[in-house]
């Protein structure tokens, strides 16, 4: 039994195992994965990767806080696309050898749960560093922490618009044509909070745009556009380093904001992190992030009972996400075997999970395969982030394409490699009799690796 | 009945599935056989090159370098690129219209917006579905579509599931014997089997398509793509909507060069869906659009650079066709969208709904407020059909 629960705890809260992986988890396979609740263990190796503000320092003509330089812009693309391909290439390799491969899972939800996509050049210098900077730090804190760092980040102001979002009866609105933006105010409560439908209106998310203003980018033209007025405005802006996160006065819009029915009288700079922290520990966010979880760990449509458990354990902490965590392993739901149960991998799982089991490092052609399963690394393709579901990832096209890939992977195993070796090691119990007969049966090892890669239980987590 | 590919040796229970390929059942046939096919040229295609105005008193000065000296004179004073002879005829046939100075609502030039709110219908922020999907899931009756690309693009990503998506072998194809042993191993699983079926089914339909593409959706691909779509639209039971991406239109350097190979890939391409079509073409309507235009002036490295208005390529047997729609707006500097892009006069919302209104016959489909939100004041544009 132990040894069952050893292959689900490395396959469904880790990320598939690696040699000997399964073994080292067979003596307590829920200690194993509640081992690996420690913030350290959610972080990458971050050297060579540039944060943030020296990314935007590299480019100011890309990021606005410079002299525009058209000559310069392909240059500059080539040079952030490159960036983009070393933060994927180190997130990859990272997820490959980690010892802690459930820190690394629950690291990759939060990403995801706070997207920001590379939907254009300057966003693909940023993806990376928003994802080091503001999630992996934070996703053994708190939950509202967590919220406040990803929202303020630079590569989230930038993705959902909030960078250029001017409080509307400022004098900096008046003198240039612009004002006021709402997306990131709207996802925020749609997407990362409370949810859709959850309770706020249309008028919540003004309000909560209006107290949001102000947040911007050191340098940028609408930050100086901010620093415009009274000395001590002015201040506050250019001591920012330019690319820094920053809260300009000039352009947020003044006055108390009623969110929720709650007034937030307090002003300026703390605005907008008083109203996250409510929206932190609203029920609705605990519900949300429960049925997220639930999701994620159990089953498309998880029991209720689940995740009316992971609601009370976030709502009862106030939203610590390391007891949320311990919460997780111990849902006895998420330890089950079975259709009802399982779920399919995403295409980047399923590389992850195989160079695992094989102990090879991140493949050279790691972006062909991204593209052709069409889930390349943060390019989700909405604020809603990639889907966690198996209609979305298992389509006949997606199928065919898993299929070519494994065939492809197939043929270049090392020789004297064994499927049934390599199958056994990466699901132990968990690789059902019909696999095992059909890989014994195979033609050739190389046909008998792209069956154990595509068999329905290496499919599944 | 299409070409089959070697797969057809697979157990025959896979062909039956290409109804089901899109998940849904269909449950009514769709009498009236139109068919659409929304081609989207993704990196802003130049239309002033495709189609210049060539007496236009201010082309010679703008842009003397980009005027294609051989182009093909259409009607008032517009010429056809000459490496699109094909569409050319086809226009003399009056299957083919153009609609020059087009542009959805956006007027950024970020090709990723753009193309985003091309996509989702949406005015500013784009929505997480598609138009084509919010109109397929209100329409009368049980049509479906297929995306031909490497992912679903976001113009059919919706609450619909009748659409589907097929594209080209990236990688070689695994051998006859290991799909038939995958499908036995699948015998037993309600996710893998279906899909493995469905996709055996849907390259039957396709063809087998050359291997090793490298996943691109180059010039070199589109003809392809093109007879991919039209092979599943003729299919008994097969989709009625085909959306085809084609990239590579970003031409900031070098323009002449890569839009001669562009302009000739995609005139290939229409004429052999055309081919594949057969009969089908006469109910068939085309419409092919990039997310912007591309400045009006030459920039230092003889290519152009993101711009507003754009061209709009309609053909098919259907097109009532031999004409330039839309208004000229003129390339006088004061005429110019910002000094420096052709300015918008037809919206391409109103060309949507044209062709999904009296095409495909949506007419009680919502299409100034849900498939197209807040667009009451984008008309439909009545008679391209």
């Amino acid at each position: 039994m132990s040894q069952l629960l050893a292959a689900i705890a490395t396959t469904r809260f880790g990320l598939g195992a690696g040699p000997g992986e399964i073994a080292a988890a067979g003596g307590d396979p829920k200690g194993w994965v509640k081992s690996q609740i420690n913030p350290e263990a959610a972080r990458i190796p971050e050297a060579g990767l540039p944060s943030a503000l020296q990314v935007i320092a590299s480019q100011p003509a890309i990021y606005g806080i410079g002299p525009a330089d058209p000559d310069m812009r392909m240059q500059a693309a080539t040079n952030l696309r490159e960036k983009m391909r070393a933060e994927i290439a180190a997130r990859l390799n990272h997820a490959i050898v980690t010892p802690h491969p459930f820190a690394e899972r629950w690291a990759r939800f939060w990403s995801n749960h706070f997207t920001v996509a590379a939907r254009s050049v300057p966003l693909s210098g940023l993806v990376g560093p928003f994802e080091r900077e503001a999630i992996r730090p934070n996703v053994f804190g708190s939950f509202r922490a967590l919220l406040r760092a990803a929202t303020f980040h630079q590569g989230m102001l930038g993705y959902l618009d909030a960078q250029r979002s001017i409080g509307p009866s400022t004098v900096a609105a008046q003198q240039r044509d612009a004002g006021l933006n709402e997306n990131l105010a709207r996802e925020v409560l749609e997407l990362h909070t409370m949810g859709v439908g959850s309770g706020y209106s249309q008028d919540d998310i003004i309000e909560f745009a209006k107290a949001l203003t102000g947040w911007t980018i050191a340098g940028t033209r609408i930050a100086r556009l901010g620093a415009g007025g009274q000395a001590q405005q002015r201040r506050a802006s250019l001591d920012a380093e330019p690319g820094a996160s920053v809260f300009v006065p000039g352009i947020h819009e003044p006055g108390a904001r009623t969110v929720l029915g709650k007034r937030y009288d307090v002003a300026g700079r703390e605005q907008a992190g008083a109203i996250l922290d409510d929206l932190a520990i609203q029920p609705a966010t605990a519900r949300r992030v429960a049925t997220k979880l639930a999701r994620h760990f159990i089953a498309d449509a998880p029991p209720a009972a689940a995740v009316a458990a992971l609601e009370s354990a976030f709502m009862r902490t106030s939203g610590d996400l390391a007891e949320l965590a311990r919460a997780v392993v111990d849902l006895d739901a998420a330890w089950a075997t079975g259709p009802a149960s399982a779920k399919f991998k995403t295409p980047d799982e399923l590389m992850i999970s195989v160079a695992r089991a094989t102990g090879s490092r991140a493949p050279r052609d790691m972006a062909r395969f991204y593209r052709m399963l069409g889930h390349m690394p943060y390019s989700a393709p909405s604020p809603a982030g990639w889907p966690d579901d198996t209609a979305s990832w298992s389509g006949a096209d997606a199928i065919k394409k898993r299929i070519e890939w494994a065939n492809d992977v197939a043929r270049r195993m090392p020789r004297g490699a064994s499927p049934g070796a390599f199958l056994e090691q990466a699901l132990g119990e968990l690789v059902s009799q019909q696999t095992r007969q059909a890989i014994a049966s195979a033609e050739s090892a190389e046909q008998g690796f792209t069956l154990a890669i595509m068999s329905p239980e290496f499919q599944r987590r | 009945m299409p070409r089959l590919s070697r797969r057809s040796l697979l157990l025959a229970g896979c062909a039956a599935t290409l109804v089901s390929l899109a998940p849904g059942a269909r449950a009514q046939q769709v009498a009236t056989g139109a068919k659409l096919i929304v081609i989207i040229l993704r990196g802003a295609m130049d239309g002033l090159a495709a189609l210049p105005k060539i007496d236009d008193p201010d082309i010679r000065a703008l842009r003397q370098l980009l005027v294609d000296p051989q182009a093909i004179a259409l009607d008032n004073g517009f010429a056809l690129h000459s490496a699109m002879p094909k569409l050319a005829e086809m226009y003399r046939a009056k299957q083919a219209a153009f609609i020059p100075a087009i542009a959805g609502p956006y007027r950024e030039r970020s090709h990723f917006e753009a193309q985003d709110l091309l996509e989702s219908g949406a005015i500013k922020a784009a929505t997480h579905d598609g138009w084509l999907n919010r109109a397929l899931q209100r329409a009368p009756g049980a049509y479906s579509a297929v995306s031909i690309g490497p992912a679903q693009p976001l113009i059919l990503r919706g609450a619909s599931q009748e659409t589907a998506s097929w594209s080209p072998p990236v990688l070689a194809e695994a051998s006859e014997d290991t799909l038939r042993r995958l499908l036995h191993l699948y015998e037993n699983d309600a996710v893998l089997k279906p899909s493995l079926t469905a996709a055996i089914g849907a390259d039957m339909v396709a063809g087998d398509a050359a291997g090793g593409m490298g996943g691109s959706v180059g010039p070199a691909q589109y003809v392809q793509l093109l007879e991919a779509a039209a092979r599943f639209l003729v299919q008994p039971d097969g989709p009625e909507i085909a959306v085809v991406s084609l990239e590579g239109w970003d031409t900031h350097i070098d323009q002449n060069n890569a839009l001669n190979q562009r302009f000739g890939a995609l005139d290939n391409a229409i004429a052999a869906a055309r081919g594949m079509l057969g009969p089908a073409w006469d109910k068939t309507a085309i419409v092919a659009v990039s997310e912007f235009g591309r400045t009006v002036r030459v920039n230092g490295g003889r290519g152009t650079d993101h711009g507003t208005g754009g061209l709009a390529i309609l053909a098919g047997g259907a097109i009532k066709g031999g004409r330039i729609l839309g208004d000229w707006p003129g390339l006088g500097s004061s005429a110019l969208y910002e000094n420096r892009d052709l300015m918008p006069t037809t919206d391409a919302r109103s060309v949507f709904k044209g062709l999904l209104r009296d095409h495909l016959g949506w007419a009680a489909n919502d299409l100034d407020a849900t498939v197209f939100p807040d667009s009451a004041g984008a008309k439909v544009i009545a008679g391209l059909v």
